[in-house]
Protein backbone atom coordinates (compact mmCIF):
# COMPACT_ATOMS: atom_id res chain seq x y z
CA UNK A 1 0.00 0.00 0.00
CA UNK A 2 2.70 2.43 1.03
CA UNK A 3 4.72 1.42 -1.99
CA UNK A 4 1.76 2.15 -4.21
CA UNK A 5 1.23 5.59 -2.67
CA UNK A 6 4.90 6.26 -3.08
CA UNK A 7 4.77 5.28 -6.74
CA UNK A 8 1.72 7.45 -7.34
CA UNK A 9 2.44 10.54 -5.31
CA UNK A 10 6.14 10.76 -4.44
CA UNK A 11 8.17 8.96 -7.08
CA UNK A 12 7.18 11.25 -9.99
CA UNK A 13 8.91 14.08 -8.20
CA UNK A 14 12.26 12.33 -8.34
CA UNK A 15 12.69 13.93 -11.73
CA UNK A 16 14.19 17.40 -11.81
CA UNK A 17 11.65 18.73 -14.31
CA UNK A 18 8.77 17.52 -12.13
CA UNK A 19 10.31 19.14 -9.05
CA UNK A 20 10.65 22.46 -10.82
CA UNK A 21 7.14 22.19 -12.22
CA UNK A 22 5.82 21.49 -8.73
CA UNK A 23 7.60 24.45 -7.15
CA UNK A 24 6.45 26.75 -9.97
CA UNK A 25 2.87 25.54 -9.60
CA UNK A 26 2.90 25.98 -5.82
CA UNK A 27 4.38 29.48 -6.08
CA UNK A 28 1.67 30.52 -8.54
CA UNK A 29 -0.96 28.91 -6.34
CA UNK A 30 0.00 31.19 -3.46
CA UNK A 31 -0.08 34.40 -5.50
CA UNK A 32 -2.88 33.98 -8.03
CA UNK A 33 -5.98 32.99 -5.98
CA UNK A 34 -6.08 36.07 -3.70
CA UNK A 35 -6.05 38.28 -6.80
CA UNK A 36 -8.84 36.15 -8.24
CA UNK A 37 -10.90 36.59 -5.07
CA UNK A 38 -10.68 40.37 -5.31
CA UNK A 39 -11.46 40.35 -9.05
CA UNK A 40 -14.51 38.18 -8.36
CA UNK A 41 -15.74 40.34 -5.48
CA UNK A 42 -15.48 43.45 -7.64
CA UNK A 43 -17.51 41.82 -10.41
CA UNK A 44 -14.45 41.80 -12.67
CA UNK A 45 -14.07 38.06 -13.13
CA UNK A 46 -13.60 38.40 -16.88
CA UNK A 47 -10.97 41.14 -16.64
CA UNK A 48 -8.32 38.51 -15.91
CA UNK A 49 -9.15 36.85 -19.19
CA UNK A 50 -8.97 40.12 -21.04
CA UNK A 51 -5.63 40.96 -19.42
CA UNK A 52 -4.26 37.58 -20.49
CA UNK A 53 -4.82 38.58 -24.11
CA UNK A 54 -3.25 41.95 -23.47
CA UNK A 55 0.13 40.54 -22.46
CA UNK A 56 0.40 38.46 -25.63
CA UNK A 57 1.83 41.07 -28.06
CA UNK A 58 4.55 41.97 -25.55
CA UNK A 59 5.43 38.33 -25.01
CA UNK A 60 5.61 37.87 -28.79
CA UNK A 61 7.85 40.91 -29.22
CA UNK A 62 10.15 39.63 -26.48
CA UNK A 63 10.22 36.30 -28.28
CA UNK A 64 11.08 37.95 -31.60
CA UNK A 65 13.81 40.07 -30.04
CA UNK A 66 15.56 37.49 -27.90
CA UNK A 67 14.21 34.08 -28.80
CA UNK A 68 12.97 31.83 -26.05
CA UNK A 69 14.17 33.99 -23.17
CA UNK A 70 11.69 34.03 -20.33
CA UNK A 71 12.92 37.30 -18.74
CA UNK A 72 12.59 39.16 -22.05
CA UNK A 73 9.19 37.68 -22.80
CA UNK A 74 7.97 38.46 -19.28
CA UNK A 75 9.20 42.03 -19.49
CA UNK A 76 7.41 42.45 -22.82
CA UNK A 77 4.26 40.93 -21.37
CA UNK A 78 4.24 43.21 -18.33
CA UNK A 79 4.78 46.30 -20.45
CA UNK A 80 2.11 45.51 -23.03
CA UNK A 81 -0.39 44.42 -20.34
CA UNK A 82 0.03 47.68 -18.45
CA UNK A 83 0.01 49.75 -21.64
CA UNK A 84 -3.22 48.23 -22.85
CA UNK A 85 -4.92 48.56 -19.45
CA UNK A 86 -4.03 52.27 -19.45
CA UNK A 87 -5.09 52.68 -23.10
CA UNK A 88 -8.45 51.00 -22.49
CA UNK A 89 -8.99 53.18 -19.42
CA UNK A 90 -8.22 56.40 -21.25
CA UNK A 91 -10.26 55.57 -24.35
CA UNK A 92 -13.30 54.84 -22.19
CA UNK A 93 -12.73 58.07 -20.26
CA UNK A 94 -12.32 60.07 -23.46
CA UNK A 95 -15.32 58.63 -25.31
CA UNK A 96 -17.59 58.05 -22.35
CA UNK A 97 -18.10 54.45 -23.48
CA UNK A 98 -18.18 51.81 -20.78
CA UNK A 99 -14.74 50.54 -19.83
CA UNK A 100 -15.53 46.93 -20.69
CA UNK A 101 -16.30 47.73 -24.32
CA UNK A 102 -12.98 49.57 -24.69
CA UNK A 103 -11.19 46.71 -22.97
CA UNK A 104 -12.86 44.09 -25.16
CA UNK A 105 -11.77 45.95 -28.28
CA UNK A 106 -8.17 46.33 -27.15
CA UNK A 107 -7.85 42.76 -26.00
CA UNK A 108 -9.10 41.35 -29.28
CA UNK A 109 -6.65 43.57 -31.14
CA UNK A 110 -3.83 42.39 -28.87
CA UNK A 111 -4.69 38.74 -29.31
CA UNK A 112 -4.58 39.06 -33.10
CA UNK A 113 -1.40 41.15 -32.99
CA UNK A 114 0.26 38.68 -30.65
CA UNK A 115 -0.57 35.64 -32.77
CA UNK A 116 0.57 37.48 -35.89
CA UNK A 117 3.89 38.46 -34.27
CA UNK A 118 4.65 34.96 -33.04
CA UNK A 119 3.88 33.46 -36.43
CA UNK A 120 6.22 35.97 -38.10
CA UNK A 121 9.17 34.79 -36.11
CA UNK A 122 8.59 31.15 -35.35
CA UNK A 123 6.81 27.93 -36.01
CA UNK A 124 3.40 26.80 -34.80
CA UNK A 125 5.15 24.89 -32.01
CA UNK A 126 6.34 28.19 -30.55
CA UNK A 127 2.85 29.59 -30.84
CA UNK A 128 1.42 26.63 -28.95
CA UNK A 129 4.03 27.09 -26.28
CA UNK A 130 3.19 30.77 -25.75
CA UNK A 131 -0.55 30.23 -25.85
CA UNK A 132 -0.72 27.11 -23.74
CA UNK A 133 2.60 26.98 -21.88
CA UNK A 134 4.55 23.99 -20.79
CA UNK A 135 5.07 23.62 -17.10
CA UNK A 136 7.35 20.64 -17.60
CA UNK A 137 9.85 22.81 -19.47
CA UNK A 138 10.45 25.23 -16.59
CA UNK A 139 14.20 25.73 -16.28
CA UNK A 140 15.98 27.06 -13.17
CA UNK A 141 16.03 30.65 -14.49
CA UNK A 142 12.31 30.53 -15.16
CA UNK A 143 11.73 29.06 -11.73
CA UNK A 144 13.59 31.90 -10.02
CA UNK A 145 11.58 34.40 -12.05
CA UNK A 146 8.25 32.76 -11.24
CA UNK A 147 9.05 32.44 -7.53
CA UNK A 148 10.35 36.01 -7.44
CA UNK A 149 7.28 37.49 -9.10
CA UNK A 150 4.93 35.42 -6.91
CA UNK A 151 6.69 36.58 -3.74
CA UNK A 152 6.54 40.18 -4.91
CA UNK A 153 2.81 39.86 -5.56
CA UNK A 154 2.14 38.38 -2.11
CA UNK A 155 4.16 41.12 -0.40
CA UNK A 156 2.57 44.02 -2.31
CA UNK A 157 -0.89 42.56 -1.80
CA UNK A 158 -0.25 42.36 1.95
CA UNK A 159 0.81 46.01 1.97
CA UNK A 160 -2.26 47.29 0.08
CA UNK A 161 -4.67 44.74 1.59
CA UNK A 162 -6.58 47.00 3.98
CA UNK A 163 -6.74 49.82 1.47
CA UNK A 164 -8.02 47.47 -1.21
CA UNK A 165 -10.70 46.07 1.10
CA UNK A 166 -11.95 49.52 2.09
CA UNK A 167 -11.82 50.66 -1.53
CA UNK A 168 -13.97 47.72 -2.61
CA UNK A 169 -16.53 48.29 0.14
CA UNK A 170 -16.75 52.06 0.35
CA UNK A 171 -14.61 54.08 -2.08
CA UNK A 172 -16.13 57.30 -0.80
CA UNK A 173 -14.83 56.71 2.73
CA UNK A 174 -11.33 56.13 1.40
CA UNK A 175 -11.53 59.30 -0.67
CA UNK A 176 -12.63 61.18 2.44
CA UNK A 177 -9.48 59.94 4.16
CA UNK A 178 -7.39 61.45 1.38
CA UNK A 179 -6.40 58.18 -0.28
CA UNK A 180 -6.65 58.01 -4.06
CA UNK A 181 -8.72 54.93 -4.78
CA UNK A 182 -7.72 54.92 -8.45
CA UNK A 183 -4.10 54.44 -7.47
CA UNK A 184 -4.91 51.37 -5.38
CA UNK A 185 -7.00 49.99 -8.22
CA UNK A 186 -4.14 50.59 -10.67
CA UNK A 187 -1.62 48.82 -8.44
CA UNK A 188 -4.01 45.91 -8.11
CA UNK A 189 -4.43 45.60 -11.89
CA UNK A 190 -0.64 45.78 -12.17
CA UNK A 191 -0.41 42.78 -9.84
CA UNK A 192 -2.87 40.88 -12.04
CA UNK A 193 -0.69 41.56 -15.09
CA UNK A 194 2.45 40.52 -13.16
CA UNK A 195 0.81 37.30 -12.09
CA UNK A 196 -0.31 36.42 -15.60
CA UNK A 197 3.20 37.06 -16.88
CA UNK A 198 4.60 34.71 -14.26
CA UNK A 199 1.97 32.15 -15.18
CA UNK A 200 2.31 32.06 -18.93
CA UNK A 201 5.49 29.99 -18.95
CA UNK A 202 3.80 27.23 -17.02
CA UNK A 203 0.19 27.40 -18.14
CA UNK A 204 0.27 29.63 -21.18
CA UNK A 205 -1.11 33.16 -21.47
CA UNK A 206 -4.68 31.99 -21.79
CA UNK A 207 -4.80 29.32 -19.11
CA UNK A 208 -2.86 31.26 -16.48
CA UNK A 209 -6.18 32.95 -15.73
CA UNK A 210 -7.61 29.60 -14.73
CA UNK A 211 -5.44 29.26 -11.67
CA UNK A 212 -6.50 32.76 -10.66
CA UNK A 213 -10.27 32.63 -11.19
CA UNK A 214 -11.38 29.02 -10.73
CA UNK A 215 -10.15 28.63 -7.12
CA UNK A 216 -11.73 31.98 -6.27
CA UNK A 217 -15.12 31.20 -7.79
CA UNK A 218 -15.03 27.75 -6.16
CA UNK A 219 -14.24 29.19 -2.73
CA UNK A 220 -17.42 31.24 -2.90
CA UNK A 221 -19.41 28.04 -2.39
CA UNK A 222 -17.56 27.35 0.86
CA UNK A 223 -17.06 30.63 2.68
CA UNK A 224 -18.68 34.02 3.09
CA UNK A 225 -15.73 35.69 4.80
CA UNK A 226 -12.87 37.34 2.99
CA UNK A 227 -10.14 35.48 4.91
CA UNK A 228 -12.01 32.22 4.38
CA UNK A 229 -12.38 32.86 0.66
CA UNK A 230 -8.68 33.57 0.25
CA UNK A 231 -7.53 30.60 2.36
CA UNK A 232 -9.85 28.15 0.60
CA UNK A 233 -8.96 29.49 -2.84
CA UNK A 234 -5.23 29.04 -2.11
CA UNK A 235 -5.82 25.50 -0.80
CA UNK A 236 -7.78 24.59 -3.92
CA UNK A 237 -5.07 25.99 -6.18
CA UNK A 238 -2.35 24.08 -4.30
CA UNK A 239 -4.26 20.81 -4.61
CA UNK A 240 -5.15 21.43 -8.26
CA UNK A 241 -1.62 22.23 -9.36
CA UNK A 242 -0.07 19.26 -7.51
CA UNK A 243 -2.86 16.88 -8.53
CA UNK A 244 -2.87 18.12 -12.12
CA UNK A 245 0.86 17.50 -12.43
CA UNK A 246 0.48 13.96 -11.11
CA UNK A 247 -2.41 13.20 -13.43
CA UNK A 248 -0.51 14.53 -16.41
CA UNK A 249 2.53 12.44 -15.41
CA UNK A 250 0.67 9.17 -14.95
CA UNK A 251 -1.73 9.47 -17.87
CA UNK A 252 0.65 11.26 -20.25
CA UNK A 253 -1.69 14.24 -20.57
CA UNK A 254 -0.68 17.87 -21.14
CA UNK A 255 0.01 19.38 -17.72
CA UNK A 256 -1.59 22.85 -18.07
CA UNK A 257 -5.06 21.63 -19.05
CA UNK A 258 -4.84 18.86 -16.44
CA UNK A 259 -4.28 21.44 -13.68
CA UNK A 260 -7.06 23.74 -14.83
CA UNK A 261 -9.49 20.91 -15.47
CA UNK A 262 -8.87 19.56 -11.98
CA UNK A 263 -9.69 23.02 -10.56
CA UNK A 264 -12.72 23.07 -12.87
CA UNK A 265 -13.92 19.74 -11.48
CA UNK A 266 -13.63 21.26 -8.02
CA UNK A 267 -15.79 24.16 -9.16
CA UNK A 268 -18.53 21.92 -10.55
CA UNK A 269 -18.57 19.70 -7.46
CA UNK A 270 -18.76 22.77 -5.22
CA UNK A 271 -21.61 24.20 -7.26
CA UNK A 272 -23.48 21.00 -6.52
CA UNK A 273 -22.50 20.28 -2.93
CA UNK A 274 -20.92 23.46 -1.45
CA UNK A 275 -22.03 25.05 1.82
CA UNK A 276 -23.39 28.30 0.40
CA UNK A 277 -25.55 28.98 -2.67
CA UNK A 278 -24.95 25.50 -4.10
CA UNK A 279 -27.69 23.24 -5.35
CA UNK A 280 -27.50 21.14 -2.19
CA UNK A 281 -27.64 24.23 0.03
CA UNK A 282 -30.71 25.42 -1.82
CA UNK A 283 -32.45 22.10 -1.29
CA UNK A 284 -31.45 22.09 2.38
CA UNK A 285 -32.87 25.55 2.84
CA UNK A 286 -36.14 24.59 1.24
CA UNK A 287 -36.41 21.62 3.59
CA UNK A 288 -35.76 23.73 6.67
CA UNK A 289 -38.89 24.42 8.75
CA UNK A 290 -39.90 28.01 9.38
CA UNK A 291 -38.21 29.72 12.30
CA UNK A 292 -34.92 27.84 12.22
CA UNK A 293 -32.17 30.31 11.62
CA UNK A 294 -29.54 29.43 9.09
CA UNK A 295 -26.07 29.49 10.61
CA UNK A 296 -23.13 30.98 8.86
CA UNK B 1 -16.25 79.09 17.67
CA UNK B 2 -16.93 77.68 14.26
CA UNK B 3 -14.56 75.27 12.57
CA UNK B 4 -16.63 75.38 9.44
CA UNK B 5 -17.52 78.62 7.68
CA UNK B 6 -18.81 79.52 4.26
CA UNK B 7 -17.64 82.72 2.62
CA UNK B 8 -19.73 84.05 -0.28
CA UNK B 9 -19.74 80.57 -1.73
CA UNK B 10 -20.79 79.86 -5.31
CA UNK B 11 -21.12 76.27 -6.46
CA UNK B 12 -21.81 74.85 -9.91
CA UNK B 13 -22.35 71.46 -11.43
CA UNK B 14 -21.86 70.87 -15.15
CA UNK B 15 -21.47 74.59 -15.82
CA UNK B 16 -24.76 75.44 -14.13
CA UNK B 17 -24.77 77.46 -10.95
CA UNK B 18 -26.55 75.59 -8.16
CA UNK B 19 -25.92 77.85 -5.19
CA UNK B 20 -24.58 81.38 -4.83
CA UNK B 21 -23.78 83.99 -2.20
CA UNK B 22 -23.82 81.44 0.53
CA UNK B 23 -22.43 82.75 3.82
CA UNK B 24 -22.47 81.59 7.37
CA UNK B 25 -20.94 79.46 10.06
CA UNK B 26 -21.80 76.02 11.33
CA UNK B 27 -21.45 76.20 15.11
CA UNK B 28 -19.23 73.70 16.92
CA UNK B 29 -21.16 71.36 19.15
CA UNK B 30 -24.40 72.07 17.31
CA UNK B 31 -26.53 70.06 14.96
CA UNK B 32 -27.47 71.95 11.80
CA UNK B 33 -30.25 70.67 9.59
CA UNK B 34 -29.86 71.16 5.86
CA UNK B 35 -33.24 71.36 4.20
CA UNK B 36 -34.58 72.06 0.76
CA UNK B 37 -36.36 70.41 -2.11
CA UNK B 38 -34.74 67.85 -4.37
CA UNK B 39 -32.22 69.63 -6.56
CA UNK B 40 -31.92 72.60 -4.21
CA UNK B 41 -28.20 71.88 -3.80
CA UNK B 42 -27.93 69.93 -0.54
CA UNK B 43 -25.67 67.23 -1.96
CA UNK B 44 -23.68 69.82 -3.88
CA UNK B 45 -23.02 71.75 -0.69
CA UNK B 46 -22.00 68.57 1.12
CA UNK B 47 -19.56 67.68 -1.67
CA UNK B 48 -18.04 71.14 -1.40
CA UNK B 49 -17.69 70.87 2.38
CA UNK B 50 -16.04 67.46 2.00
CA UNK B 51 -13.58 69.06 -0.40
CA UNK B 52 -14.69 66.99 -3.36
CA UNK B 53 -16.07 69.91 -5.36
CA UNK B 54 -14.17 73.14 -5.89
CA UNK B 55 -16.20 76.33 -5.54
CA UNK B 56 -16.63 78.63 -8.55
CA UNK B 57 -16.25 81.60 -6.24
CA UNK B 58 -15.89 82.19 -2.52
CA UNK B 59 -14.57 79.47 -0.24
CA UNK B 60 -15.27 76.88 2.37
CA UNK B 61 -13.14 77.46 5.44
CA UNK B 62 -12.81 74.19 7.30
CA UNK B 63 -10.45 73.78 10.20
CA UNK B 64 -11.01 70.07 10.58
CA UNK B 65 -8.36 67.74 9.20
CA UNK B 66 -9.48 65.49 6.38
CA UNK B 67 -9.32 62.37 8.54
CA UNK B 68 -11.70 63.79 11.14
CA UNK B 69 -14.41 64.58 8.61
CA UNK B 70 -16.98 61.88 8.14
CA UNK B 71 -19.67 61.60 5.53
CA UNK B 72 -22.57 59.19 5.76
CA UNK B 73 -24.05 59.20 2.28
CA UNK B 74 -27.36 57.61 1.47
CA UNK B 75 -27.01 53.90 1.88
CA UNK B 76 -26.73 52.92 -1.76
CA UNK B 77 -23.08 53.94 -1.90
CA UNK B 78 -21.89 50.76 -0.18
CA UNK B 79 -21.08 47.51 -1.96
CA UNK B 80 -23.06 45.23 0.32
CA UNK B 81 -22.07 42.05 -1.46
CA UNK B 82 -18.53 42.50 -0.20
CA UNK B 83 -17.91 40.02 2.61
CA UNK B 84 -17.29 42.21 5.64
CA UNK B 85 -18.69 41.95 9.15
CA UNK B 86 -20.09 44.75 11.29
CA UNK B 87 -17.04 44.66 13.57
CA UNK B 88 -14.65 44.84 10.62
CA UNK B 89 -16.53 47.83 9.23
CA UNK B 90 -16.35 49.66 12.54
CA UNK B 91 -12.64 48.89 12.87
CA UNK B 92 -11.95 50.59 9.53
CA UNK B 93 -12.91 53.78 11.37
CA UNK B 94 -9.42 53.63 12.92
CA UNK B 95 -8.01 54.79 9.57
CA UNK B 96 -6.94 58.26 10.83
CA UNK B 97 -4.67 56.71 13.47
CA UNK B 98 -3.82 53.39 11.83
CA UNK B 99 -3.80 54.01 8.09
CA UNK B 100 -3.25 51.12 5.74
CA UNK B 101 -0.66 49.16 7.68
CA UNK B 102 -0.73 49.50 11.47
CA UNK B 103 -2.25 46.51 13.24
CA UNK B 104 -5.23 46.87 15.58
CA UNK B 105 -4.52 46.07 19.22
CA UNK B 106 -6.51 45.27 22.35
CA UNK B 107 -7.65 48.75 23.33
CA UNK B 108 -8.97 49.45 19.83
CA UNK B 109 -10.98 46.24 19.75
CA UNK B 110 -12.32 47.14 23.21
CA UNK B 111 -13.30 50.56 21.92
CA UNK B 112 -15.02 48.91 18.96
CA UNK B 113 -17.02 46.68 21.30
CA UNK B 114 -18.02 49.65 23.45
CA UNK B 115 -19.26 51.48 20.38
CA UNK B 116 -21.26 48.46 19.24
CA UNK B 117 -22.78 48.13 22.71
CA UNK B 118 -23.77 51.78 22.71
CA UNK B 119 -25.46 51.42 19.35
CA UNK B 120 -27.16 48.20 20.43
CA UNK B 121 -25.51 46.05 17.76
CA UNK B 122 -23.17 43.91 19.90
CA UNK B 123 -25.04 40.79 18.87
CA UNK B 124 -24.44 41.59 15.22
CA UNK B 125 -20.63 41.95 15.48
CA UNK B 126 -19.85 39.05 13.17
CA UNK B 127 -22.85 39.37 10.88
CA UNK B 128 -22.03 40.20 7.22
CA UNK B 129 -23.15 43.69 6.20
CA UNK B 130 -25.30 42.28 3.41
CA UNK B 131 -27.58 40.59 5.94
CA UNK B 132 -28.38 43.70 7.98
CA UNK B 133 -31.61 45.65 7.89
CA UNK B 134 -31.49 49.30 6.88
CA UNK B 135 -31.54 50.41 10.51
CA UNK B 136 -28.83 48.00 11.62
CA UNK B 137 -26.63 49.10 8.74
CA UNK B 138 -27.09 52.74 9.62
CA UNK B 139 -26.08 52.01 13.24
CA UNK B 140 -22.96 50.20 12.01
CA UNK B 141 -22.02 53.13 9.78
CA UNK B 142 -22.47 55.61 12.60
CA UNK B 143 -20.27 53.28 14.65
CA UNK B 144 -17.50 53.76 12.14
CA UNK B 145 -17.69 57.55 12.45
CA UNK B 146 -17.55 57.20 16.25
CA UNK B 147 -14.41 55.09 15.84
CA UNK B 148 -13.05 57.81 13.60
CA UNK B 149 -13.54 60.43 16.36
CA UNK B 150 -15.16 62.59 13.73
CA UNK B 151 -15.13 66.32 14.49
CA UNK B 152 -17.23 67.13 11.46
CA UNK B 153 -20.02 64.78 10.55
CA UNK B 154 -22.26 65.08 7.50
CA UNK B 155 -25.27 62.81 7.21
CA UNK B 156 -27.47 62.54 4.14
CA UNK B 157 -30.99 61.56 5.20
CA UNK B 158 -29.77 59.20 7.89
CA UNK B 159 -33.27 58.28 9.03
CA UNK B 160 -34.71 57.22 5.68
CA UNK B 161 -35.90 53.61 5.71
CA UNK B 162 -34.91 53.22 9.34
CA UNK B 163 -37.09 51.86 12.16
CA UNK B 164 -38.19 54.26 14.92
CA UNK B 165 -36.09 52.55 17.59
CA UNK B 166 -32.99 53.07 15.48
CA UNK B 167 -33.97 56.70 14.91
CA UNK B 168 -34.03 57.18 18.71
CA UNK B 169 -30.65 55.50 19.17
CA UNK B 170 -29.05 57.46 16.31
CA UNK B 171 -30.45 60.76 17.57
CA UNK B 172 -29.14 60.05 21.09
CA UNK B 173 -25.69 59.30 19.77
CA UNK B 174 -25.66 62.36 17.52
CA UNK B 175 -26.75 64.59 20.44
CA UNK B 176 -23.96 63.10 22.50
CA UNK B 177 -21.38 63.68 19.80
CA UNK B 178 -22.51 67.30 19.51
CA UNK B 179 -22.26 67.68 23.29
CA UNK B 180 -18.63 66.62 23.00
CA UNK B 181 -18.01 69.37 20.50
CA UNK B 182 -18.57 67.77 17.10
CA UNK B 183 -20.02 69.85 14.28
CA UNK B 184 -22.90 67.92 12.78
CA UNK B 185 -24.81 68.61 9.57
CA UNK B 186 -27.86 66.54 8.72
CA UNK B 187 -29.90 66.56 5.54
CA UNK B 188 -33.50 66.14 6.66
CA UNK B 189 -36.90 66.04 5.05
CA UNK B 190 -39.00 65.23 8.06
CA UNK B 191 -40.02 68.34 10.02
CA UNK B 192 -40.74 66.37 13.15
CA UNK B 193 -37.25 64.92 13.17
CA UNK B 194 -35.91 68.40 12.53
CA UNK B 195 -37.76 69.73 15.55
CA UNK B 196 -36.37 66.95 17.73
CA UNK B 197 -32.78 67.07 16.57
CA UNK B 198 -31.63 70.34 15.08
CA UNK B 199 -30.25 73.40 16.85
CA UNK B 200 -30.11 75.38 13.64
CA UNK B 201 -31.31 75.02 10.10
CA UNK B 202 -29.98 76.10 6.73
CA UNK B 203 -32.71 76.33 4.13
CA UNK B 204 -31.70 76.00 0.50
CA UNK B 205 -34.06 77.17 -2.24
CA UNK B 206 -33.79 79.00 -5.54
CA UNK B 207 -30.01 78.95 -5.47
CA UNK B 208 -29.77 80.74 -2.15
CA UNK B 209 -29.48 79.74 1.44
CA UNK B 210 -30.98 81.17 4.59
CA UNK B 211 -30.19 80.42 8.21
CA UNK B 212 -33.15 79.98 10.52
CA UNK B 213 -33.89 78.65 13.96
CA UNK B 214 -35.78 75.39 13.69
CA UNK B 215 -38.73 76.75 15.66
CA UNK B 216 -39.38 79.23 12.84
CA UNK B 217 -40.30 76.24 10.76
CA UNK B 218 -42.83 75.09 13.34
CA UNK B 219 -46.32 76.37 13.78
CA UNK B 220 -45.99 79.16 16.35
CA UNK B 221 -49.56 79.15 17.53
CA UNK B 222 -49.52 75.59 18.70
CA UNK B 223 -45.76 75.02 18.93
CA UNK B 224 -46.38 71.90 16.93
CA UNK B 225 -45.06 70.75 13.65
CA UNK B 226 -47.19 72.03 10.77
CA UNK B 227 -49.19 69.12 9.52
CA UNK B 228 -48.04 69.30 5.94
CA UNK B 229 -44.77 71.20 5.60
CA UNK B 230 -44.47 72.26 2.00
CA UNK B 231 -41.16 72.19 0.23
CA UNK B 232 -39.64 74.05 -1.46
CA UNK B 233 -40.09 76.64 1.21
CA UNK B 234 -40.37 80.19 -0.01
CA UNK B 235 -38.58 82.76 2.04
CA UNK B 236 -40.72 85.45 3.62
CA UNK B 237 -39.10 88.90 3.70
CA UNK B 238 -38.44 88.58 7.37
CA UNK B 239 -37.94 85.24 9.05
CA UNK B 240 -40.88 85.82 11.40
CA UNK B 241 -43.32 87.31 8.92
CA UNK B 242 -45.26 84.12 8.56
CA UNK B 243 -45.82 83.67 12.26
CA UNK B 244 -47.87 86.76 13.03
Amino acid sequence: MLALLDAWLIAPFDYGFMQRALVAGLALSLAAPPLGVFLMLRGMSLIGDAMAHAILPGVALGFLAAGFSLPMMSLGGILSGLLIAVLAGSVSQMTGHKEDSAMASFFLISLAAGVMLVSLGGSSVDLTHVLFGSILAVDPTALVLIAGISSLIVIILAVIFRTLVVECLDPLFLRGQGVRGGLVHGIFLGLVVLNLTAGFQTLGTLMAVGLMMLPATTARFWSQRLEGLIAIAIAIALVASTGGLLISYHLSLPSGPAIILLAGAGYLLSALFGRHHSLAARLRRRAMPLGTAEHH
Amino acid sequence: MARLQLHDLQLARGGQTILEHLDGRFMDGAITALIGANGAGKSTLISAIMGMLSPVAGRVECRVTRERRAWLPQQLALDLTFPMSVEELIMTGTWPSHGALKGYCGPHYRRGREIMARLGISNLAHRPLGELSGGQRQRALLGRTLMQDAELLLLDEPFANVDTETVDVLMDVLRDMAKHGATIIVVLHDMEQLARLADEALLLAGGHGRWVKPDVLLDHHSGLVPRAPRLPLTFPDAPHAGTA
